[in-house]
């Protein structure tokens, strides 16, 4: 990973870009003339149980093909976790067909690339080529799903890897390491406590065995949805599906977590002291997982609050009261009940506290009036924008789509999402302001620096 | 999500989360994306950094790296596999101002991207970030807005305002939805034409900079191309903090940065493209209307101090005391942004550290697991820019893993590249060209950009034929001229105790300096 999954994208964005879409749907595509393009799609489900999901566009000769599979972090268990990360480093290091090396040497001269990323609920995979080397793409994407192999050596070499992966990426960053111990700290039971890249002791214990139960338990092609989006037609697309990916037999998809996260009782509170420049705070309230209704209300609370330079926190802190340099508000899409995180940056001098009442204060002013019309309006043409980022490239559709479908259950949701999406008022604001936002549902970390003294050489 | 100034990050998703198959890209590590994916507010050549991983705050510590990769970004093909430049037009006002407009109807968006021709290398010696100062200012009180009103008008539209400065030019960019073409335009005119530099966002703004510097430098990735930058151009030319640091942005008054705005910030002096979801007529007129009355007159040559390849070895130790692992940088002075070599370099470097099958990343992490990844770039910029290579290791393996990219240079040297080596890098090359000028806002800068550098639509129309025209002998004669055996700058940041005893070999000359101590490297005492 690049970024310390606090500090990273998540799918949160395509929801919102595409819920925009909707209220374009809704009432602005009249006005756009030509500009009004559609995204059909095409779906087909193979005899295993894979779902494929085409969308067609011809405006450059390239293709992003996604597959998701409903496997992460939330999958493992004290002992293995950062398995589901590890495993996918694995999914590039060899099968039947294609060797150790041969995935990405054959995958580059023919003209494409690839990467992944893991969640706490997904593994995605994703390639990105010219539509010359769409046979190839699904023969190697059916053999390593089909025959993935587990070298000795290369579990061995790529456990390094990770290990470089999470020094760089949680450890080396003040918002990696208190991010990882605010999720440890907010849930205590549910398995969105442990870290994506697993503890540094699981990273150097996990064996073989461990790999190949993992992809005996995720690896179903019908726990995969396989998305396109790109210069192919859906009849070429079925066909290769069809050649390469159904044969491969089905099995069992992993085992439901049944675990259910403890309502919080009060507030929990942890702090991170380490040699820092600067200090850092992030507060996190449990919300709903992604498929709840109240989603829309909670994302448009939330452009009020963080989205431009104009929103209320970053007017209050940022701004005005001059106490933080940045101010910002995360989530991630999750099949179980998760997180919201604010996080501020406080100013070199600052007492975090500081910026934590200010916070405060700024939610208590949304639990206690309605917002302005105008900042309604404004939430919901920000993500009418952001909705068009999102899907103008073939890569950000076939996210986009993969992600309704894999989230909401079902990519038409974008129709349903409109609808909801226009239909938050100031009510459902304040109320769910008022629902999750309070005391006693928040878990609150802030990092120390341990050397302000010294700081000169 | 991420919801901070950055407001419209584009989600590239293969940079989100905890668990990416491989590393990014170290300038992208740096907040310098090569826009493959489309995102919309980046600035040519001075990034910004809020819609990156990064903290907004960590707007101002960019190096200003641009990726081989990416000065060539453009790419087109309307259906065909040829591929072409989409049809645009220049037109120069009557005041000076060049004006680019390409139509591009796909999402119901107007891009606009805009360079002013003086960026850090016009900051006075002491004053490094003052360009860049500027740029941030522009939408921070105009003579009919509060900075407060400027950012409650764009946002309430949906749209994005930037600006910063890179070492070569200022830019801007914008986008927002084509039915608010006028509201869009007025805006970036307003921003552009009548900034008016309060004193209290002037203050407020710098001393988020002096924290954003001392925040960035918490991690080592976000700052060592700063450090190599200073360290390779002895703290002179690009090797000064477009950004600035902690000492020299205390140093900017008010009076100095009007006086840049009303040297530099002139019609004639500027470059305005305006791409997407219009008819070219119809906003000629538009911007006619917009910016022709923004009076025209000369405005100064920047003047720019040559740089020379460093000669010898020598290494620059940051220490972070804290550190788990080392990152490093090693290379030379690279090539500009028009070098006629450049096309053969792009080719050559796939092979050798910008992809994930290059010998640097083959070495350093598929088979040694030494690293999460090793990569190496030019900088293209108008000047010779940086050559690097990259990588990051553990405190116990940091000799290790530099040895084995100094052997995996010297292979390169004595092995060359293998035909098939050629014919794949090609490949890989010309089928990742596309998407990179796939959407408006990517064309926006793609043409102010090679209207700079004077470069023309044949960077992308003769795009494939020039990569296709790259022989074994032009291979070799590249690596002998531009990837340097001899001459060497190191720069590490790392914790110093446990590796100077590993690092002090590599070169004849180690300087050394504190992380934490003010500045990155401004040149020898």
């Amino acid at each position: 990973m690049s970024r310390v999954a606090f500090k990273g994208k998540s799918m949160k964005n395509g929801w919102d870009r595409r819920v925009a879409l909707l209220v374009l749907l809704a009432g602005l595509v009249c006005v756009c003339r030509t500009s009004g393009q559609e995204y059909p799609v095409a779906t087909k489900t193979l005899k295993n149980g894979m779902k494929i999901l085409v969308q067609t566009d011809h405006s450059i000769p390239n293709v992003a093909l996604y597959t998701f599979y409903r496997v992460g972090s939330r999958n493992e268990r004290p002992g293995t976790t950062g398995l589901s990360h590890f495993f996918e480093h694995m999914m590039f290091n060899g099968a039947k067909k294609y060797g150790p090396g041969e995935l990405d040497k054959t995958m580059e001269s023919n003209g494409g690339s690839n990467n992944a990323y893991t969640t706490r609920n997904v593994t995605v995979y994703q390639d990105w080529f010219p539509r010359s080397a769409l046979e190839l793409i699904f023969d190697i994407e059916g053999d390593r799903i089909r025959d993935l192999s587990f070298d000795p050596k290369k579990i061995e070499s790529e456990r390094g890897v990770v290990a470089s992966e999470r020094r760089s990426s949680v450890d080396g960053q003040n918002e990696g390491v208190l991010d990882e111990q605010l999720w440890a700290t907010a849930f205590i039971a549910h398995p969105y406590q442990w870290p994506v890249v697993g503890w540094m002791s699981d990273i150097e214990h996990w064996t073989m065995e461990d790999l190949k139960h993992h992809f005996e338990m995720g690896y179903s092609p019908s726990n995969a949805t396989m998305v396109i989006s790109g210069d192919v037609t859906p009849e070429e697309v079925f066909a290769l599906a069809e050649k390469y990916l159904e044969p491969i037999p089905s099995h069992a998809p992993p085992p439901p977590v049944t675990t259910t996260e403890p309502e919080q009782s009060g507030e929990r509170r942890l702090v991170v002291r380490k040699q820092a420049e600067l200090p850092l705070l992030m507060i996190a309230y449990h919300v709903p997982q992604t498929n709840n209704p109240d989603f829309y209300a909670l994302n448009v609370m939330r452009s009020i609050l963080f989205q431009g330079e104009s929103s209320r926190m970053y007017q209050r802190l940022v701004d005005k009261d001059q106490i933080a340099l940045d101010v910002e508000s995360e989530s991630d899409n999750a099949f179980d009940p998760t997180l919201l995180l604010f996080l501020a940056q406080p100013k070199q001098g600052v007492d975090p506290a500081a910026c934590e009442k200010a916070i405060y204060e700024e939610v208590e002013r949304l639990q206690s009036a309605p917002v302005a019309d105008r900042e309604l309006e404004k939430a919901k043409n920000f993500r009418l924008a952001e909705f068009y980022r999102q899907v103008r490239t073939i890569n950000g559709r076939a996210n986009t789509l993969g992600t309704y479908e894999v989230f909401f259950g079902d990519y038409r949701k974008l129709f349903d999402a409109a609808k909801n999406y226009s239909a938050v008022t100031k009510e459902d604001v304040q109320r769910v302001a008022k629902q999750y936002f309070g005391a006693k549902n928040r878990t609150v970390a802030t990092l120390v620096p341990e050397n302000e003294e010294k700081g000169k050489p | 999500m991420r919801m901070g100034f950055g407001g419209w990050d584009v989600s590239v998703l293969n940079r989100a989360f905890k668990g990416e198959k491989r590393i990014p890209h170290p300038a992208k590590e740096a907040g310098i994306r090569d826009d493959r994916f489309g995102n919309a507010g980046e600035l040519m050549g001075s990034p910004v950094l809020s819609s990156s991983g990064q903290a907004g705050c960590r707007r101002y510590l960019v190096a200003g790296f641009a990726l081989v990769v990416a000065w060539l970004s453009c790419g087109s093909a309307v259906r065909a596999q040829k591929l072409q430049m989409p049809a645009h037009e220049k037109v120069v006002l009557k005041n000076g101002l060049t004006v680019l407009l390409l139509e591009k109807r796909s999402v119901p968006m107007v891009s606009v991207a805009g360079i002013v021709k003086a960026g850090g290398l016009a900051d006075p010696a002491g004053q490094e970030g003052l360009a860049s100062t500027t740029a941030g200012l522009l939408r921070k009180g105009t003579k009919t807005r509060t900075a407060q009103q400027f950012a409650g008008d764009i946002d309430f539209i949906g749209g994005t305002f930037e600006a910063d400065a890179g070492a070569d030019y200022s830019s801007f960019a914008a986008e927002f939805l084509s039915k608010d073409t006028a509201k869009g335009l007025e805006l970036v005119s307003d921003a552009l034409l009548h900034p008016t530099f309060p004193q209290a966002e002037m203050d407020k703004l710098l001393a988020q900079a002096v924290d954003g510097v001392k925040a960035a430098k918490d991690s080592a990735r976000d700052v060592i191309f700063q450090y190599y930058e200073g360290y390779l151009y002895n703290g002179k030319g690009y090797g000064r903090p477009t950004g600035g640091d902690e000492n020299s942005l205390k140093k900017i008054q008010r009076d100095a940065i009007v006086k840049f705005y009303d040297s530099y910030y002139t019609p004639g002096n500027t470059i305005l493209a305006v791409t997407g979801d219009f008819n070219p007529a119809e906003m000629k007129k538009k911007i006619e209307e917009t910016f022709g009355a923004w009076p025209g007159k000369a405005a100064p040559a920047v003047k720019v101090e040559a740089a020379s390849p460093t000669k010898g070895k020598r290494l620059l130790l940051v220490n972070k005391g804290d550190a788990t692992q080392t990152y490093f940088v090693i290379g030379n002075l690279g090539i500009s942004a028009t070098d006629p070599d450049r096309v053969a370099i792009e080719v050559v470097n796939t092979v050798f550290g910008s992809r994930f099958t290059s010998l640097l990343n083959e070495a350093l992490r598929v088979e040694s697991g030494l690293s999460y990844g090793a990569t190496s770039f030019f900088s293209l910029q108008k000047e010779p820019g940086p050559f690097a290579m990259y990588s990051f290791t553990r405190n116990e393996t940091t000799g290790k893993a530099i040895e084995m990219a100094l052997e995996v240079l010297k292979k390169l040297h004595t092995n060359g590249i293998t035909a098939e080596q050629l014919s794949s890098a090609k490949s890989y090359i010309k089928g990742q060209f596309p998407p990179t000028m796939e959407t408006s806002g990517q064309l926006a800068r793609l043409i102010v950009r090679h209207e700079f550098l004077g470069l023309d639509d044949n960077e992308v129309n003769q795009f494939e034929q020039r990569i296709d025209g790259v022989t074994p002998e032009m291979a070799k004669q590249v690596i002998a001229k531009h990837f340097p055996l001899e001459n060497l700058t190191f720069v590490l940041a790392g914790k110093s105790s446990e590796i100077a005893p590993m690092v002090k070999k590599f070169a004849e000359k180690m300087d050394e300096k504190e992380i934490s101590a003010p500045g990155f490297w401004a040149g020898a005492k």
